[in-house]
């Protein structure tokens, strides 16, 4: 019975998840991601990790992802007009910044990565008393005390990482037409 | 130029919240205030002799309709909603509608046609309500219209009363 | 008996109350609204109009499926059981009175499950009904539909923060995310152990943020009928639409339920600490009752907001506020 739920679960979040980079409508991307997330937290709930799959649902299902689709509606992207195709990458437009830009954006994310590879290792190693826990809810003090003792460096790497993909896409993603290369917004 | 002082409020109305208490207590205390709603159905609408509801055909006490199918009313309807046939008849008075039809959907309670009437025979009753299955069933004959002398009293004493004014 | 069928009968039982409840205070809602404009309301349908919400879900049934055009078929279905479904789940781990045993069954507490993390649960599938309202605004291909879908969403991402900026407090003073356990702590048999009590700031809070989280009045921009003609589910008919209705009802009911678990100490009576289960269940039903009818009676009291004043409102007044009451919960426990 479980492996069975677990093999729909997976199932469908491979599924979805290769349904979030296919379609062509942003919104039907948002719906798979979320499928994707719902059936994740299936998986850790199958795991024994309740609180895990809460989380999962309350910060991704109901935070993240409703961001997501605001902004996406607000947006209102119905796909490239052929004007962002004809070579003004936006990324290399202004040459100099582009360069700091990608300086920066390698140094934090090659610094997070070390970062939480390194807080891998030692996940991989079952030793000091700090093996995580595989009874959900009761070993979730064990889970916050590693989490925000040991392994707080690989934690806030992580966060690091996210914040400079967040970047990246709002630099990738902004609209180039309202600003000229000297900056200045266009009257 | 108008300048318009706005009220300065004081702490309470800016917190909003005693207000809203306030408001609130206000919705409560009416909730078992008597209602003003009029149940319809069980309890109907008071009407007089000037209410203009349905139009009616009087009875004499014979039995016998007082129309004489002039046809001034069919003329004076507005909606075109009355047709008649006349035919003779060996009473006094001649005449008498062989069919007088209102169309029910096509009356609009305007009343011309109680004032067309030379005869005293077509009153606005205080029948008011009008429900059917059918459109063919709004087509009143003379067997739905007529009302007996009795019922059509008071109205016709009101519409005598008005009419001495001219 | 056998466990499965324990579980099975409990969760026919509050699932049947949960639906037969939103049926309820559909007619309450016009009951009530009528009461305070002095009319009668509904009073045709069986005796005092209990029969109405039956003859409204025939009526409902009867309507004609319209789905528009260019709108997204498939997200144009999901989006009602979308918001219908999340706002019903929650009621699982809501615990409504303590042991029951009745003809000599031990049916244990009434409650479909007691989860160790019942809050965080009822937060997380809760806040998934935001997608039924934002979804359906946006596949209906709709203006109207889509600024109440957009509307919706971000007035409930805002008053969710505050919400559980709050139900931390909550959790915080009790130790536990079991909404039990959380009962359990204020039944003391003495209401001032109540955290309505010991926290009442939280709960004036915490009773306004559900408002926006349901999408009530005074905060109910997803519909806005001046504005949107009714929002997200303006292009709606028939059973999708009664699907949405009754999301909503469900999602006031569980809130109405959480914060009568939160603040007034659930099913605990006062002055009576194990009291029996009967009487714990008519307590429970009084205090959620109590704010059920307060949904009702705010809508039919309170003008709307406007919507900069309620996104002001959520972040510069409640958010602040509920962490500064976080805060000082926080300092408190540790000094203590
Ligand atoms: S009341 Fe007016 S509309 Fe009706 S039958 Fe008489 S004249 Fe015609
Ligand atoms: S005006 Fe009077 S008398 Fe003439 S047809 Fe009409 S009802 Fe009959």
């Amino acid at each position: 019975m479980v492996d069975l739920l677990f093999y729909v679960a997976a199932l469908v979040a491979v599924l979805t998840a290769v349904g979030v980079v296919l379609a062509r409508n942003p919104v039907i991307s948002v719906v798979s991601l979320l499928t994707c997330f719902g059936s994740l937290a299936v998986i850790y709930l199958l795991a024994g990790f309740q609180f895990l799959a809460a989380i999962q649902i309350l910060v991704y299902g109901g935070a993240i992802m409703v961001l997501f689709l605001f902004v996406v509606m607000l947006l209102n992207l119905g796909g490239l007009s052929p004007e962002d195709e004809d070579g003004d990458d936006p990324l290399f437009h202004d040459r100099r910044r582009s360069a700091g830009g990608l300086a920066v954006a390698v140094a934090l994310g090659s610094a997070s990565l070390i970062g939480i590879l390194r807080g891998a290792r030692h996940l991989a190693e079952p030793a000091n008393g700090y093996a995580l826990p595989d009874e959900g809810f009761d070993a979730l003090p064990a889970l916050a005390e590693a989490m925000f003792t040991r392994y707080s460096l690989p934690f806030e790497a992580a966060s690091v990482l996210l914040l400079a993909t967040t970047v990246g896409v709002m630099v990738l993603a902004k609209r180039q037409r309202a600003v000229t290369p000297a900056g200045e917004k266009r009257p | 130029m108008v300048i318009v002082k706005r009220k300065t409020l004081t702490l309470a109305e800016r917190l909003y919240l005693p207000e809203i208490l306030r408001g609130m207590s206000i919705t409560f205390g009416k909730m078992f205030k008597p209602k003003i709603t009029r149940q319809y159905p069980e309890e109907p609408l008071p009407t007089n002799e000037v209410t203009r509801g349905q139009p009616r055909l009087r009875a004499l006490v014979d039995g016998n309709l007082a129309c004489v199918s002039c046809g001034l009313c069919e003329a004076a309807c507005p909606a075109y909603a009355i047709t008649i046939d006349g035919q003779e008849t060996d009473r006094f008075i001649e005449r008498e509608p062989e069919k007088f039809e209102i169309d029910m959907l096509r009356c609009i309670l305007c009343g011309f046609c109680e004032e067309a009437c030379p005869k005293e025979a077509i009153f606005m009753s205080t029948e008011l309500e009008l429900a059917g299955f059918t459109r063919a069933s709004f087509k009143y004959g003379i067997d739905k219209l007529k009302r007996s002398t009795e019922e059509l009293a008071p109205r016709m004493e009101y519409i005598k009363r008005i009419n001495q004014r001219w | 008996m056998n466990p499965f069928l324990i579980i099975l009968i409990k969760t026919s039982v509050i699932y049947g109350g949960l639906i037969g409840a939103a049926a309820l205070m559909t007619l309450a809602e016009r009951k009530f609204s009528a009461w305070m404009q002095l009319r009668h309301g509904p009073n045709r349908v069986g005796p005092w109009g209990l029969l109405q919400p039956l003859a409204d879900g025939i009526k409902f049934i009867f309507k004609e499926e319209l789905c528009p055009d260019g709108a997204n078929p498939w997200i144009f279905r999901l989006a009602p059981i979308l918001s219908a479904v999340p706002a019903m789940l929650t009621v699982a781990v809501i615990p409504f009175a303590g042991n029951v045993t009745l003809f000599g069954v031990d049916f244990g507490n009434l409650s479909i499950t007691d989860l160790d993390i019942g809050v965080l649960f009822l937060v997380a599938i809760g806040g998934l009904s935001v997608y039924g309202v934002i979804l359906g605004g946006w596949a209906s291909n709709s203006k109207y539909s889509l600024l109440g879908g957009l509307r919706a969403s971000a007035q409930m991402i805002s008053y969710e923060l505050s919400l559980i900026l709050i139900i931390l407090c909550v959790v915080a003073m009790t130790g536990s995310l079991d909404l039990r356990a959380i009962t359990e702590a204020q039944n003391t048999g003495n209401p001032l152990s109540w955290n309505v009590f010991s926290q009442p700031l939280a709960f004036l809070i915490f009773v306004i943020a559900t408002f926006a989280e349901t999408n009530r009045h005074p905060f109910d921009f997803a519909e806005c009928e001046p504005e949107l003609v009714a929002g997200f589910h303006t292009e709606y008919s028939s059973m999708k639409f009664a699907l949405f209705f009754l999301g909503e009802y469900c999602a006031m009911i569980v809130m109405a339920c959480l914060t009568a678990t939160l603040f007034l100490g659930g099913y605990s009576v006062p002055f009576w600490e194990d009291a029996p289960w009967f009487i714990q269940l008519g307590t429970f039903f009084a205090k959620a009752g109590f704010f059920a009818f307060l949904f009702i009676w705010v809508r039919w009291t309170l003008p709307r907001f406007r919507f900069d004043q309620l996104m002001h409102l959520g972040w510069k007044v409640f958010l602040p506020l509920a962490l500064a009451n976080l805060l000082v919960t926080g300092a408190v426990i540790s000094l203590a």
